[in-house]
């Protein structure tokens, strides 16, 4: 088990929320500050909110825009507010909110979504162009944590940080625990999973889970593939993409979402500027997603968008063959 | 009580001392919103020299009432008064719409002293009031009986929490815009009483008069069924306004967010502004409107 770097430790498929909830209380608990901004979808910690604190939930019924930006206004007389929904409906209902009343002026809101190809809600809920769409604001952290522990540890580092977070959370298979509990997350910093010789696969979220089954099978092929988890996909951690490319000559993105504006681009701009070499992009072409289910056998949107662990070790071999 | 005599001329001659200062903004930049901010101008003068609790020197003062500034696009009639009362030096006046200057095309919470909002994106600016009342209800635990927030937390007590007013100033325009209704909604909810929303009602937005356009009529009614206080004034009568003011003050504790509609004329003052409802002027027209400014009001 030694070809994985120190702090890696692949367990069994997790629920990330199921860690994330114990962490929002503790730090609940400490900041007296930290409010839930509903939307009628839910909050993280909602429960002991409810319990504890009931002044701290206020809720604005259906209406994505005006808890945005009364978010804004609680941020800037000191509180914390998170809000929370699906992608389409936090940021995408009220992304003119939050550029001008959040991020223009740099307020400190927490913004939790829910978003990526998987998931039963249907071309509506599954989202799958958010990343596009949220990476152009400026002032606007975005993480996309890959496990359980990344998902707990991004999930602190975001609320101690003074300014806009976008977290996206994904519906659709549980990720495999990747990280032992000492793992030292960083905002802002890729983790290297694993070192290669022959490429390097950079992934975010749902998808380091599939890069490292998909590492597996070109292992037995006999290639040495490196895996890159980049959590913090704003600002991308330029130096971690560059020595991918210098190392290993290949770089292949993985995302759970349209490449258009997404992680893809930016290691693609990266790159160009840096450290050209072949490139391959894997994710979801310029298309919305459906309703899917995934089975014990079969999971049947990976299948129709091709983003099995077949399929990204198919993109990795491209890649490869692209650098003769 | 109402507003002595002596008040009123101040206030009088404080208007004419800010159209003079707006008349330099207009001067450099030779553009600017000047039919909504005229006809805010006389609701600006009494807020900012008689009604709000400031701090000019200290402008991130914690007891300072705060003023959200919805129609971004008229900042130049709070543009007007804030060198009178020190918060930006006068020579900012000459630096309207120009790089790296204090005064931007649209109010900008982090280039002005003295603004709490930056807007310009039209109908928000009464979530963000409602946000700001809202973190002052929970700070102060003042709340009035049968509010939804129950208790504020203890360790807040131990802190500075001063109580505060939210002023909110929106056009008539962007209360065509869904989200003003949604921050009303949530205003009647948790029992805003700390928020008054001023609604400078010029009956013009930019492409035409707003009965054509997007009707709000019975504009009051929607007010109040929405549960909030409401009170129709003279946008243009000092009196009018310092009295409205003070007896929305008074009201603090009836567990009632406070509309004030104050009809207004746009381009107030100004012939040639009021005879075309001007939205935005630029070059020409700013100078005709401007040159006829100082000959009514008289030069500095």
């Amino acid at each position: 088990m030694a070809k994985y770097n120190k702090y890696v430790q692949i367990g069994e498929p997790e629920m990330p929320m199921m860690y994330v909830e114990p962490a929002m209380i503790q730090l609940a608990e400490k900041h007296e500050n930290i409010m839930l901004v509903l939307e009628d979808m839910g909050g993280t910690g909602l429960k002991w909110f409810t319990e504890n604190a009931p002044n701290r939930v206020i809720e604005c019924g259906v209406a994505e825009a005006n808890a945005a930006v009364i978010a804004g206004g609680l941020a800037a007389e000191g509180f914390i507010p998170f809000i929370s929904s699906f992608d389409f409906a936090v940021v995408g209902r009220a992304y003119n909110q939050i550029r001008q009343s959040i991020l223009v002026d740099r307020f400190n809101v927490k913004i939790m979504g829910r978003g990526g190809a998987w998931g039963d809600g249907g071309v509506s809920h599954n989202s799958v162009e958010t990343l596009g769409y949220t990476r152009c604001l400026p002032n606007l952290v975005i993480i996309s944590p890959a496990d359980s522990v990344e998902a707990k540890k991004a999930f602190i580092a975001m609320t101690e940080y003074v300014g806009p977070v976008f977290f996206r959370q994904e519906a659709g298979p549980l990720p495999p625990r990747i990280y032992t509990e000492d793992y030292p997350f960083q905002l802002g910093r890729a983790y290297s999973i694993k070192d290669g010789k022959d490429a390097t696969i950079i992934a975010t979220g749902l998808m380091v889970g599939i890069a490292i089954k998909a590492e597996e099978i070109l292992e037995k092929e006999g290639l040495d593939v490196g895996i890159l988890d980049m959590c913090t996909i704003k600002p991308l951690d330029e130096e971690a993409i560059i020595k991918a490319s210098v190392e290993t000559g290949a770089i292949v993105t993985a995302e759970n979402g349209i490449t258009i504006g997404g992680l893809s681009e930016g290691v693609a701009a990266v790159l160009c500027e840096n450290a050209p070499c072949p490139m391959v992009q894997f994710g979801i072409q310029d298309e919305f997603s459906q309703s899917a289910r995934t089975l014990p056998d079969r999971d049947e949107l990976a299948e129709h968008f091709a983003l099995t662990p077949e399929d990204l070790a198919v993109s990795v071999k491209e890649a490869i063959a692209k650098k003769k | 009580m109402a507003a002595d005599e002596k008040l009123i001329q101040t206030l009088k001659e404080k208007y004419v001392t800010a159209l003079h200062n707006m008349f330099e903004l207009l001067d450099g930049s030779l553009s600017g919103h000047t039919g909504g901010s005229m006809s805010m101008l006389d609701i600006i003068i009494v807020l900012y020299f008689h009604h709000l609790k400031l701090h000019p020197t200290d402008y991130d003062w914690p007891e300072r009432d705060r003023v959200v500034l919805s129609k971004a696009h008229c900042c130049e009639a709070i543009y007007s008064v804030l060198p009178e009362l020190g918060y930006v030096p006068r020579e900012a006046l000459k630096g309207y719409n120009a790089y790296r200057e204090p005064f931007q095309g649209h109010a900008d919470r982090w280039a002005t002293p003295g603004i709490d909002y930056s807007g310009g994106s039209l109908g928000q600016g009464l979530s963000f009031a409602v946000g700001m009342a809202m973190a002052e209800k929970i700070k102060t635990g003042v709340n009035p009986p049968e509010s939804k927030i129950p208790q504020f937390l203890p360790r807040f007590k131990t802190k500075y929490n001063p109580a505060y007013r939210c002023f909110c100033i929106l056009g008539d325009g962007e209360c065509n815009e869904g989200q003003v209704w949604e921050a009303a909604m949530f205003a009647n909810k948790y029992k805003l009483d700390n928020l008054i929303a001023i609604i400078d009602y010029n009956k013009f937005s930019l492409d035409g008069p707003s009965d054509d356009i997007m009707p709000l009529s019975p504009f009051d009614e929607k007010w109040r069924s929405f549960g909030w206080w409401v009170k129709e004034i003279d946008g243009h009568n000092m009196r009018e306004i310092v009295d409205t003011l003070e007896l929305a003050n008074n009201l603090y504790g009836d567990g009632k967010p406070k509309c004030i509609i104050a009809h207004t004329i746009k381009g107030h003052g100004i012939p040639s502004w009021e005879e075309t409802h001007v939205h935005l002027a630029r070059g020409e027209g700013v100078k005709v409107g401007v040159s006829e400014g100082r000959e009514i009001y008289g030069k500095v």
